[in-house]
């Protein structure tokens, strides 16, 4: 049996070695996407291009402008001569932040009962940097207004106290968004790159018209199941050790938690993934369908993972079949023992659902293959 | 001769409304070169795919070596090997590496795995090529390669469904000596095929046609049984014209002909009666004004009772 199954192992080998950029491109393809998502989720929103229509030309309206500017967050573009011109670079998509200080601001801010105005256009159609923008501006028009606050109740501005938030952020200390992002980039990542292999094992031989063949030979069905598997499992955790190191060393996301946890939890999950990437490769003909159901797949289960919108902030019935994801439990466990240094004590809720959800999809996938091989 | 190696019962396969095998029966000794000859889609790949288990027969049954295909299909799998119409082996594994892979699959190890693929060198004539990637091999050699890895574990009964599917003629001579070699040494075949030169070399035949086995036997008998009457090679002036004429007889019910046939410049006339001569048909052409040229009768050609009997 174990001679048997070893064959099946090097011919898989031999077929990944002359097919090498699926291989090459599922290793390396994860890798480069993970290191461009880490690269550009790894900085702040910066130097948004900013435009000015100053109708006030006043030091007020200078200081406000240079205050924006302080915070990283936008860079002055130019000023605008008009509205028009505003627009225009709006639509252009030159800028993505635009102010008007009208004629009166700094007269408004001066007098006792003035009511300073100060309208502002943002690009809503690029949110994430619209809504970094109005946070900036927020933050400048709270000081500017705590400011004018103070002159007018007459007190005095070094005695002034206000009130601000002791943030202190767990987990995340910077929260630097990249602790977010590459750890459950590296979770699809490798659901995605299961999926895939263990999906094209039985449609490329059916395509190919090999797999009669295969079923001829004195191969029990479990035979076929774990020749074809242990492949795929070896490639996905060399994958995953690929990605996890790089998650590490190049964006320095920390293992707080234990990583012989880390990686046993890994392999389990991996199993899951081979179940059903098994599946869809005997209910599939081609190649080409087998790999467009693992889209359709990995893509309903990125949706269900979190990592997108917060799965607390869908509609009930949705958070109810997010529990039906095992995706989403393996981000959770991930994120636990990477960042918050979570064990098996709190984080068994999550490894209990994975465990429950292994065992019906292995189960089913299993008897599932083994009938339709026979 | 002992028990059959493979018989079937009352073989039938539908796929919905199609019946793709219609209730067949025939039984293969041991030691003989078993041939399946019908038309694409008359049914020969579903037989054998039932044979070797890998479709459950809607009704009916067949045993291989005595053990029922649909029940038990693991039990016969060492038994027997399989070369499918064109995909018994992987292209993009070397002439080597496909057969050590079949080498292993059957459990051969060390030195018998050694020596079978060494064997499966030689008969298949690729020794000097084991580096080759098998999809740069033409189709004779792949051919060749496929007999050799899907006997390599020796099996008692070997498939092979289409096998020389678009090789050249002279391949197909070679492979068929291969399977004279086979038999020598005991091995039984079964084949699939729809050309006649070559199912004039199997032992027997069965003539499958829409499901059905329409004649069993030798070459030589189907030919005698399934063809009552004489097989006539006329050389006219006119062919095309004769043709004409002569069908034209037949079907006005002037003369016993059951089939016209052009054959290149010449014709083929199969007579139902055995009383018909030369003479008649020379006279019929030459009222016609058509010369006859030289009239004989031949042996009939397996193609002559294919074409009977598709058409009956």
């Amino acid at each position: 049996m174990i001679a048997r199954i070893a064959s099946l192992v090097v011919k898989e080998f031999i077929h990944l070695r002359r097919d090498w950029w699926l291989p090459a491109f599922m290793l390396l393809g994860g890798a480069l996407e993970l290191l461009l998502i880490g690269w550009a989720t790894s900085r702040p929103i910066t130097n948004l291009p900013l435009m000015v229509y100053d109708q006030d030309q006043s030091a007020a309206s200078r200081a406000l402008i240079v205050s924006l500017e302080n915070t990283g967050t936008f860079d002055l573009l130019r000023q605008a001569p008009n509205l028009d011109a505003i627009q225009a670079a709006m639509e252009r998509g030159e800028i993505n932040a635009a102010l008007v200080i009208p004629p009166d601001f700094s007269a408004q801010i001066l007098s006792q009962g003035g009511r300073p105005a100060l309208p502002v256009m943002l690009n809503g159609a690029e949110s994430v940097s619209a809504r970094a923008a109005l946070q900036a501006v927020e933050g400048v028009a709270g000081a500017l207004n705590e400011r004018i606050v103070v002159r007018r109740l007459g007190i005095d501005e070094e005695a002034f106290r206000g009130f601000t938030p002791g943030l202190r952020v767990w987990f995340n200390e910077n929260l630097k968004e990249s602790y977010y992002t590459t750890p459950a980039e590296l979770g699809l990542m490798l659901e995605f790159t299961v999926l895939l292999f263990a999906a094209l094992s039985f449609s490329r031989e059916r395509e190919l018209g090999t797999l009669e063949q295969l079923l001829v030979m004195p191969f029990s069905s479990l035979e076929i199941i774990i020749g074809k598997s242990i492949p795929v499992i070896l490639i996905g955790f060399f994958d995953f050790l690929l990605m996890l190191g790089m998650v590490h060393f190049v964006f320095d996301v920390p293992v707080r938690g234990s990583l012989a946890l880390l990686l046993v939890l890994a392999l389990g999950y991996l199993m899951v993934e081979l179940g059903k990437g098994l599946v869809i490769s005997v209910v599939s003909r081609t190649q080409h369908q087998a790999f467009l159901l693992v889209m359709m797949i990995g893509m309903t289960d990125f949706m269900f993972t979190g990592y997108a919108a917060p799965v607390e902030s869908m509609p009930r019935a949705i958070q109810l079949l997010a529990n039906l994801v095992p995706a989403h439990h393996w981000l959770n466990i991930l994120r636990g023992v990477m960042l918050k240094g979570a064990g098996l004590d709190v984080l068994w809720p999550s490894l209990l659902a994975l465990a429950v959800l292994g065992v019906l999809i292995g189960g089913f996938s299993l008897a599932f293959v083994r009938r339709a091989l026979n | 001769m002992n028990e059959a190696s493979i018989s079937a019962q009352n073989l039938t396969r539908r796929f919905g409304d199609f019946t793709a095998v219609d209730g067949i029966d025939f039984e293969v000794h041991p030691g003989e070169i078993f041939g399946l000859l019908g038309p694409n889609g008359s049914g020969k790949t579903t037989t054998i795919r039932m044979t070797l288990g890998l479709l459950s027969p809607t009704a009916g049954s067949v045993r291989v070596l005595g053990i029922d295909s649909a029940r038990r299909p693991e039990q016969i799998r060492p038994h027997v090997g399989y070369m499918s119409q064109r995909f018994s082996l992987y292209n993009d594994l070397t002439v080597l590496q496909n057969l050590r892979f079949y080498a292993r699959a059957y459990g051969l190890a060390n030195q018998e795995l050694a020596m079978r693929t060494s064997q499966a060198l030689e008969m298949s004539g690729l020794r000097g090529r084991e580096s080759a990637l098998t999809r740069e091999l033409s189709g004779g050699w792949r051919q060749r390669l496929a007999l050799s890895a899907a006997i390599l574990h020796r099996p008692e009964v070997v498939f092979l469904d289409e096998p020389t599917a678009g090789v050249d003629p002279i391949s197909r001579r070679e492979f068929w000596d291969l399977l004279y070699q086979l038999v020598a040494e005991n091995m039984t075949v079964f084949v699939t095929t729809h050309y006649m030169d070559e199912a004039e070399h199997c032992h027997r035949l069965a003539f499958i046609q829409r499901g059905r086995i329409r004649a069993t036997g030798s070459p030589e008998s189907i030919k005698q049984e399934t063809l009552r009457g004489r097989v006539f090679e006329i050389a006219p002036d006119d062919p095309v014209r004769a043709v004409q004429l002569l069908r034209q007889a037949a079907g006005e019910g002037r003369m016993p002909l059951a089939e016209v046939e052009l054959y290149g410049e010449r014709v083929h006339v199969v007579s139902t009666d055995p009383r018909l001569g030369e003479g008649a048909l020379r006279a019929e052409l030459e009222a016609a004004g058509i010369g006859s040229g030289p009239i004989a009768a031949i042996p009939p050609s397996l193609e002559d009772v294919f074409i009977a009997s598709m058409k009956s």
